[in-house]
């Protein structure tokens, strides 16, 4: 093949490679450039936020912000002003509407005068519900449960004892389970109807119906974070539990059989269902680490299959799903205990947002004064942000015009080599073809090769440059011979060439001067 | 941040040594030395047998072909440094564009891609390097030039010229140790090989033999530290032969017995003749120099003076 033409196949091949992995990169959306930013609208004071959401309380159709710390109930309005704020003893909350106006309440489960009390704040207007309950250990967690038979709040304490209580405040049932905190209390479906799903920290986990009996009962390493997703949306949940050694498992809600079981190598401080892929008909998760690892699960098919991991610079305290960018699909915004927030895409690309001098305690999103915030608690205080999504226009195609720029080079440089003639061999050749000079060329390497035995004789030379120096004599008497062939004129042929190292060698001996190889036959 | 400042500092050295390496490409830096200190030179070996036009003419061809691949590459010799630099514009926009807030990497990549794109062709740039001819080589090519009018009519040289070096090791003559163990190897190298028949019907045989001696590389303990430490190779010294027989045509000369102009231990140029027998019909003697270089002058002044022990026959 010419070698002019060989540098353009070379360089041919490179550009399809090139092109096809810039057209892969291009085509699956890989490139992107995004950033995402944030502007304070308003921020109050407050201290230890432990839950908060944005959502409609006050009788105002406009969203308010709800937040409770370990002492205190705060409503803020949309503009940061306080609508309602009251201190509790170890309050725990829940949004639910208990009355059945349509509207969520505020349900504080806390020490009150006459021991354990259950409050409902409606538009702001304050009713016990119950008090002297019977309770041993602390506020523990609150919920309130939409059974098929009506709604009921369910209260938990620190040593694992469950309460029931009618929206008039009488008990329904009650219940132990595990005989610890409960770190989580979430509702899970069960053929389409609503159960109550509860983990303690000493690892049990357990399902009850609306009667107050326990459907299934299970029990694993210490238990941080229990959540209950419809992961799937067939009617049946399922239970995600985090241990305090890092124990990720997923609990089907029917009968408590393990769907997924693995270790992240870390405990698991937080679990949060975002809806990272946009497709409605299966959720995504994220969970987050005591490290700050953070780690995104899909449930296709009815199994558990992880989809990135990315890290946080600490703990992660909060994970919330937020469609930022308005594209359908929610990106999840993490906050961890060094005070920094990131926002992590589909595809775990991550994002920082300014950082905040204490740890992140929740974070929420929702509308304000008609206009979308997220809304993030940390140490001391409530921020209101309003984030913004900008991307460059077209970045995407940057591989392709990349790719393009490469193959240009690539041609350029295999025009430029295939120009450059090849350099010539360094041994040079200059034969008359005459048979006077092929016969004087013949006598004049005999007389070397003579020359060289003499030397070799004489002792001036040894070893392998006598050798060496023969072998190139004897090869141009072999080229020489060759030369009297191709001219046509009659040779007696006096050498003969190794079989085993090609080395020329007078004809008649037994044996490779070079190699060693025997050569009779 | 140890790890950040380790690969950091890693992947400099390694962006300054492609930027040396196309630097010294584009600005042609080939001079390469040997072991020895000594300038490489291109490694000919040209075998001889054709008439002295043909030869000359030939050898005058392989050097323009060779200037002509070296020229072909030169003119291209700074784009390979040009597309490091487009590499790094490319780099430096997705800096800008990390500055900006976003990341982007794509650029890089593409960036990374063009430096390899420039060490290829800087590769293939350097194959059209060459070293520069031996002088021997333009010497040799003059000496045929001069003699080609004293060669018989239609007769060739014969014999080769190899400048392929004189210290490789296929020139090992011999090698002996000293009483410290350490081997001294003894070169010979005939880099020219001529005979020829005159066109007074004698025959001229000539060879241009190269004698060196190195000491090679050995491990020594030192007296003070008490530490093995090896001793590179060293130069010993170079000698230069030239051994020429003439048998001149009997019909037309006789061998005179002495010459004022040529005997043993005369200097002729850089040469001195260090053997000379004149017996049997034939002219023999070998004429030796301290130096490294002995121009084609010097051999020419040595044969026409190793002519003058000739005495023409009346007719």
């Amino acid at each position: 093949m010419s070698r002019k033409v060989i540098p353009f196949i070379v360089a041919f091949v490179l550009i399809c490679l090139v092109m096809a992995v810039s057209g892969f990169i291009t085509f699956t959306g890989l490139t992107k450039a995004e950033k995402f930013g944030s502007e304070v609208a308003w921020s109050q004071s407050y201290f230890g936020a432990e839950s908060m959401k944005v959502i409609n309380l006050m009788g105002d159709d406009q969203d308010e912000l709800f937040i409770q710390s370990t002492d205190n109930v705060t409503i803020f309005d949309g503009s940061g002003n306080i609508l309602f704020s009251q201190n509790y003893d170890r309050p725990k909350t829940t949004l639910g509407d208990v009355n059945r106006d349509n509207r969520e309440d505020v349900v504080v489960f806390y020490i009150g005068d006459s021991g354990f009390a259950v409050d409902v704040i409606d538009n702001g207007i304050v009713s016990t519900l119950a008090f002297s309950l019977d309770f041993t250990g602390d506020p523990s967690r609150v919920a309130v449960m939409r059974f098929a038979s009506g709604p009921q709040i369910v209260l938990g304490d620190t040593v694992g004892v469950l309460r029931s209580l009618s929206p008039g405040g009488q008990e329904l049932w009650n219940q132990r389970i595990g005989g610890a905190e409960f770190r989580g209390m979430d509702d899970a479906l069960i053929g389409g109807q609503i159960h109550l799903a509860v983990a303690t920290y000493n690892g049990s986990i357990a399902v009850i119906a609306q009667s107050g009996q326990v459907v299934w009962e299970a029990s694993q390493e210490q238990t941080r974070r229990m959540r209950a997703f419809d992961l799937n949306a067939d009617g049946n949940s399922e239970v995600i539990t985090g241990g305090e050694f890092g124990a990720l498992i997923v609990y089907s809600a029917v009968d408590g059989s393990v769907i997924h079981n693995e270790s992240i190598g870390q405990a698991v401080s937080e679990v949060r269902v975002v809806e990272l892929n946009g497709d409605p008909g299966a959720r995504e998760f994220v969970v987050g680490g005591k490290d700050g690892g953070v780690w995104a699960y899909a449930f296709p098919n009815g199994s558990v299959n992880r989809l990135w991991s990315g890290s946080m610079s600490d703990k992660v305290t909060e994970i919330s799903g937020i469609d930022i960018n308005d594209d359908g699909k929610e990106e999840a915004v993490i906050g961890d205990e060094a005070g920094k927030v990131s926002v992590f895409t589909e595809t775990g690309g991550r994002n920082n947002l300014d950082d905040h001098s204490t740890g992140i305690t929740r974070i929420d999103v929702g509308r304000l004064n008609g206009e979308k915030y997220v809304v993030i608690a940390d140490g001391s205080q409530v921020e209101v942000h309003k984030v913004n999504f900008t991307s460059l226009p077209g970045f995407q195609y940057t591989p392709l015009i990349v790719g393009l720029i490469l193959s240009a080079v690539i041609l350029i440089i295999a025009a430029i080599l295939a120009s450059i003639p090849q350099r010539p061999e360094l041994k040079v050749s200059f034969q008359d073809k005459s048979r006077e000079s092929l016969e004087a060329e013949r006598r004049m390497l005999k007389e070397s090769i003579a020359d060289v035995e003499r030397l070799r004789k004489s002792g001036e030379v040894t070893g392998d440059a006598y050798l060496a120096r023969l072998k190139r004599l004897r090869g141009d008497l072999a080229e020489n011979e060759t030369a009297f062939k191709t001219a046509g004129f009659p040779i007696k042929v006096e050498t003969i060439q190794c079989p085993n190292c090609g080395g020329t060698l007078e004809l008649g001996m037994d044996k490779c001067e070079y190699c060693g190889q025997v050569l009779l036959s | 941040m140890e790890a950040f400042i380790c690969v950091g500092g890693i992947l400099l050295v390694l962006v300054l040594i492609i930027f040396f390496y196309l630097l010294n490409t584009a600005r042609k830096r080939v001079n390469q030395t040997n072991t020895l200190g000594k300038k490489q030179l291109l490694p000919v070996y040209v075998s001889l047998a054709d008439k002295p036009t043909s030869i000359i003419q030939g050898m005058n061809k392989f050097r323009t072909d060779v200037n002509k691949t070296e020229k072909a590459g030169d003119k291209w010799r700074w784009i390979p440094m040009l597309i490091f630099l487009a590499g790094v514009g490319l780099m430096l926009i997705d800096g800008v564009i990390i500055l900006l807030g976003y990341f982007s990497f794509i650029f890089t990549v593409g960036g990374v891609g063009l430096w390899i794109a420039a060490i290829v062709m800087a590769r293939g740039l350097r194959k059209s390097d060459s070293f520069d001819f031996s002088t021997r080589y333009n010497g040799t090519r003059d000496l045929f030039f001069t003699l080609r009018d004293d060669l018989k009519p239609g007769s060739t040289y014969l014999g080769h010229l190899d400048l392929t070096g004189s210290l490789l090791p296929t020139k090992v003559a011999r090698s002996a140790n000293d009483a410290q163990g350490r081997t001294t190897e003894y070169f010979r190298d005939e880099w020219l090989a001529l005979k020829a028949k005159l066109y007074d019907g004698s025959i001229l045989r000539v060879s241009g033999i190269q004698k060196s001696k190195k000491r090679k590389s050995y491990w020594k303990r030192s007296r003070i530290s008490g530490k093995m430490k090896s001793k590179p190779e060293k130069f010993k010294g170079t000698e230069h032969g030239l051994k020429v027989r003439i048998v001149p045509n009997p019909e037309v000369y006789k061998i005179a017995k002495t010459s004022a102009e040529f005997k043993q231990g005369l200097n002729i140029g850089k040469f001195t003749v260090s053997q000379l027998t004149a017996e049997g019909g034939m002219i023999s003697f070998v004429a030796s120099s301290p130096f490294e270089d002995v121009e084609h002058e010097n051999v020419l002044q040595v044969l026409k003076s190793a002519y003058s022990l000739l005495q023409r026959k009346a007719a």
